[in-house]
């Protein structure tokens, strides 16, 4: 950040006006899109506030369940970098069977798919995590 | 070359003649062309035909359907889908009565068809909470059972030449599904851990299907048509296949098709009781709740895989769009229910 307000402040001022003042504006059939855009905003200033910290904690659990070696913190672009190399390797294990017995093995990748999909969820849809 | 209808009098005037000579009408002209709402997939547009003599002769409320520019992989062209829906029409489905196809791309850049305007409410938001459409819920659920089963009377044997373009089942369809959308994951390139895990359970858990019939594959809340008394129409033939008759049933009972009316797990619009019921009724065949909640979870994965198809083409560049790109943030909640799914099948398994 190199000034204030910062992106998440004014991404939920400008979603709050959208809200309050422009979409009783709108005539009816474009309503579904006043809301679209009022839900991009609110998914951006959750990425704003809480990306980078659901991010590392995503590589470190995923790093540890997979045993892995090298650095797991660092800027967000090469933490990305880092956790695609991760899922990737993730992925390919899960379809070949190495996770198919049941044990201590198994019962931890549940747990890390259950924690980093719980992340994901927080800020793409956090009232989903109620239901869940 | 695409189109637009509403202001494109050439290409008007050349659906006029593509018409009267279907119809076998003098002269055929169009009014009040509107867009309407329709899929990320194709286009559709209320028109209205006024036909001069022939067996047709009058004014015709029609929808005109036309591939979109872009289309996901598992859609079917608008031809195969008009053949699709005068096999449905034959079986008895409410649907709207399909009437000319043009394959024909020199009209209007696409090919496109003809079908009656039927009248209703489609938006599923809407008929989860306005309480003042669709008649009574639980009739309509049982109506709704009764469609499918329509729709599941249909099987590779009775289908004949029409449906002969349909890929034949193995006889295990959840294993099909499985190589097919680790096929699309696999396109797409990017991992997505949770789906993989979700596939690899579908893949060990798989079975023969106990019959193989006609599947809509996207029989749900959303794309069925219904006024103050109740249903006018199912809609949205368009990834229509052969398959277990139970992935219907998981479909339309998916959570992610509920509308936020999570409690009424028969679409959002009921309970599951009278949806089964009026399907036990019109196909002769029980649910098998065991086959229905494996294919909830194939359910999910494969909308979050579509879902991850439909954010690529707003990601490349392809077609860019709000409505493709927010649809890529909804695969971490389907993704959530996935592994909810796949919890519930574990705990009862260890409990047995």
């Amino acid at each position: 950040m190199t000034e204030r307000p910062e992106a998440a402040d004014l991404l939920e001022e400008a979603r709050r006006n959208l809200l309050e003042v422009l979409l009783p504006l709108l005539p009816h059939h474009r309503r579904y899109d006043g809301l679209m855009v009022a839900n991009a905003m609110a998914i951006a200033s959750r990425d704003a506030r809480m990306g980078d910290e659901v991010l590392q904690d995503e590589v470190r659990r995923l790093a540890t369940l997979l045993d892995a070696r090298g650095a797991t913190d660092g800027p967000s672009n090469a933490q990305h970098a880092k956790l695609q190399e991760l899922e990737r390797q993730l992925a390919q294990d899960i379809r070949r069977g190495a996770y198919d017995a049941p044990g201590l093995r198994r019962d931890a990748l549940r747990a890390y798919l259950r924690a980093s999909t719980q992340g994901r969820v927080r800020l793409s849809n956090p009232k989903a995590l109620a239901g869940a | 070359m695409t189109v637009d209808l509403a202001t494109d009098k050439a290409a008007q005037e050349r659906i006029c003649r593509f018409v009267a000579g279907v119809a076998r009408a003098r002269r055929a002209t169009l009014a009040n062309i509107v867009p309407l709402r329709g899929g990320a997939i194709q286009e559709n547009w209320a028109v209205d035909v006024d036909l001069e003599d022939g067996d047709m002769a009058g004014r015709h409320a029609l929808v005109l359907r036309a591939d979109a520019p872009s289309r996901v992989a598992a859609s079917h062209g608008r031809a195969l889908e008009f053949a699709l829906l005068r096999s449905a029409k034959a079986a008895g489905v409410t649907v709207p009565e399909p009437l000319w196809c043009c394959t024909d791309v020199e009209i209007i850049g696409r090919a496109f068809y003809l079908m009656r305007r039927m009248p209703g409410v489609a938006a599923g938001h809407r008929i989860v909470k306005d309480l003042s459409l669709g008649g009574d819920r639980d009739a309509l659920a049982d109506r709704l059972g009764r469609e499918l089963a329509r729709i599941h009377s249909i099987t590779p044997s009775s289908g004949g030449a029409a449906l002969q373009f349909l890929t034949p089942s193995s006889g295990n369809p959840g294993l099909d599904r499985v190589r097919l959308y680790r096929g699309y994951l696999d396109d797409l390139g990017d991992p997505r851990p949770v789906i993989e895990w979700g596939l690899r359970w579908l893949e060990l858990n798989s079975r023969a299907a106990a019959a193989i019939t006609l599947v809509h594959q996207d029989f749900r809340t959303g794309n069925y048509l219904v006024d103050e008394q109740g249903l006018t129409a199912i809609l949205d033939w368009e990834f229509c296949a052969w398959g277990d008759p139970m992935s219907d049933i998981a479909w339309f009972c998916a959570k992610c098709w509920r509308f936020g009316a999570t409690d009424r797990e028969a679409g959002g619009i009921a309970p599951r009781a009278p949806f089964y019921r009026g399907y036990e009724a019109a196909a002769g065949r029980r649910v098998d709740p065991a086959a229905v909640h494996y294919w909830e979870v194939a359910a999910h994965v494969r909308w979050a895989v579509i879902a991850l198809q439909q954010a690529s083409r707003h990601l490349s560049g392809q077609e860019r769009s709000l409505e493709l790109a927010l649809t890529g943030r909804i695969v971490p909640e389907l993704e959530l229910e996935i592994l909810h799914l796949m919890d519930a099948a574990e705990d009862a398994g260890r409990a047995a």
